[in-house]
């Protein structure tokens, strides 16, 4: 993990409410990430960082999605192409998938499908089938990129206005018996999570998830993140999303 | 040009030191930077017991500024003497670490825990403004600062600094209380108790309600305020609250302060107490400072 001077190469709008920025480094390249990693967004003017995943990366740039969701979101849709602000990255744990895993369902919400759209590049040569939420057809987003990666990709929209109408665990309990999946990684709103944890649970699926908390640092110090997660010994102790996340086994997350 | 000072017969490199509860136990940042550049570490709190600390949001951002509830989450001294402070006794720096607790009798067991290791000073934490009976209450009345202080004194072999909350009716009177009980120095501000309200939810943002307000926005309250104690006592005075560059940190030392805490800045930048360390003799040069000491309290009032 190191701190980024970093250049807007470009910031466009995808969906409703729903931006893309690309950024390089100002000198020298990034080092290695993983896909469910991310990263710490200095705003310009203001004070916390603000945190994303990473979506698409490589040494040369990095791209982030942004709903727009408050004071923060709202100044970044101002970034223009060539504006320099700093990035610490690459932060957390990221997305583990084992060798025995090799039929992998990525469940996403809203946003939240950021981080799981890059899993079939850090891991290739695997079967992926996507099942990814949005609100309506305004909010879509994602779609082609995770069909060119995906043998499926299913899109839901809560009120039908485009793809399967409903959610996307709906869409994926359907499809689960065929699909016989190793292993399920989500991301998206609690609720979201909630079902995926049902799901996971009900089928015996092996299943992790990418958490979101109001974070601080980002590193690992001010213990500002925290998440309640069981222990083996059936406790539960608070963790850091930053440090000791985001992603977690699904089964063990207070939710 | 001379940065080192010295605190209680403790040597500091420089006299930037990172705040409690900004900066762990300083493995996180080491990833980022050598922490032997800087003066001190002051640890994130250590208590008693483990603890799990409050629930989340723990954090808001404020105009200029901050608000935190994260309710001293920390291993428990054991833990952290065992797995924690071997990190910080292979470094070249002031460790100062910051002990907390519900009673008396835990700020005694701590400081008596910590003894056993190399530590070079300890900071007492009597102005913890996010748990109930976490410390705040004994920072509160002078009386009970006088009393805790003296029975902590007793036991610790480490020169002690009693950390003062801004939340009281007079924090020069505290500080005198804070010498009189026998610390060695005294550290201000902690948080200022403050709030933040979602207006769209009608609820609290934070999950504890209330939270220490931190970052730029206090540095006027926290110079007036190490200002007055400066005048009031002759132990040395650790000044925070607020900085955020080198030329904070000579503000607050012609306030009063021998040495500075660096807090929320690490929390809005990781590199920030480096880059603190590296403008300060740059800053020097700029404000025509030879030697820091020679800075300290030169405050010229009316």
């Amino acid at each position: 993990m190191k701190d980024y001077l970093v250049r807007v190469t470009e910031n466009k709008r995808v969906a409703e409410d729903l931006y893309e920025l690309s950024f390089a480094p100002k000198v020298g390249k990034f080092e290695q990430m993983k896909c469910g990693q991310f990263l710490q967004l200095q705003v310009p003017g203001l004070l916390l960082r603000r945190p994303f995943c990473l979506y698409k990366f490589d040494a040369e740039s990095v791209t982030v999605a942004y709903a727009v969701v408050g004071k923060g979101t709202k100044e970044m849709i101002g970034l223009k192409k060539g504006d320099e602000f700093k990035v610490t990255l690459p932060l957390g744990n990221g997305w583990t998938l084992e060798e025995k895993h090799k039929k992998i369902v990525l469940l996403g919400g809203g946003v939240g499908c950021a981080p799981l759209a890059y899993v079939p590049i850090t891991y290739p040569n695997r079967d992926y089938y996507a099942f990814f939420g949005f609100g309506d057809k305004s909010k879509v987003a994602f779609e082609s990129e995770m069909s060119e990666n995906s043998r499926l990709t299913v899109i839901t929209t809560d009120d039908g206005s485009y793809g399967e109408k409903g959610f996307p665990t709906e869409a994926f309990e359907k499809r689960l018996q065929e699909i016989q999946p190793d292993v399920l990684l989500a991301c998206g709103p609690r609720p979201m999570l909630k079902a995926a944890a049902r799901l996971a649970l009900k089928y015996n699926l092996a299943a992790y998830a990418s958490t979101e908390e109001r974070m601080g640092c980002g590193v690992g110090a001010c213990l500002v993140c925290a998440c309640a997660v069981k222990q083996a010994d059936g406790s539960v102790a608070m963790k850091r999303a930053c440090a000791d996340g985001p992603v977690f086994k699904l089964e063990d997350l207070v939710l | 040009m001379n940065t080192a000072v010295k605190i209680a017969g403790v040597e500091f490199k420089n006299p930037i030191i990172t705040a409690s509860g900004t900066f762990g136990f300083g493995q996180e940042y080491d990833r980022f930077y050598d922490i032997s550049v800087l003066g001190g570490i002051c640890t994130k709190g250590v208590t008693k017991e483990p603890r799990k600390g409050n629930a989340s949001p723990r954090i808001a951002e404020t105009p200029s500024g901050m608000l935190n509830s994260v309710g001293l989450q920390n291993p428990g001294v054991d833990t952290f003497v065992k797995d924690d402070m071997p990190f910080l006794e292979r470094k070249d720096i002031v460790t100062i670490v910051n002990i907390a607790g519900s009673c008396e009798d835990d700020y005694v067991y701590v400081a008596e825990k910590v003894n056993e290791t190399q530590a070079q000073m300890v900071e007492m934490n009597i102005s913890c403004p996010n748990v109930k009976a976490g410390g705040m209450a004994f920072g509160i009345y002078p009386e009970s600062v006088r009393k805790i202080t003296e029975r902590v004194k007793k036991v610790c072999k480490k020169p002690l600094i009693v950390k003062l909350s801004p939340n009281v009716a007079d924090i020069a009177v505290n500080a005198l209380a804070a010498q009189d009980g026998g610390a060695d120095a005294v550290s201000l501000i902690n948080t200022v108790t403050g709030m933040a309200i979602d207006r769209f939810s009608r609820k609290p943002v934070l999950a504890n309600v209330t939270g220490g307000l931190s970052g730029p926005c206090v540095k006027p309250i926290a110079l007036r305020m190490v200002s007055e104690v400066y005048r009031k006592v002759r132990i040395p005075i650790i000044g925070l609250g607020g900085i955020m560059s080198a030329a904070d940190a000579i503000e607050f030392m012609i306030a009063g302060a021998t040495a500075v805490q660096v807090g929320s800045a690490n929390i809005f930048d990781p590199m920030a107490a480096f880059n603190i360390v590296n403008e300060l003799t740059k800053e020097m040069k700029y404000c025509k400072i030879s030697d820091v000491n020679d800075i300290i309290g030169s405050l010229i009032l009316p």
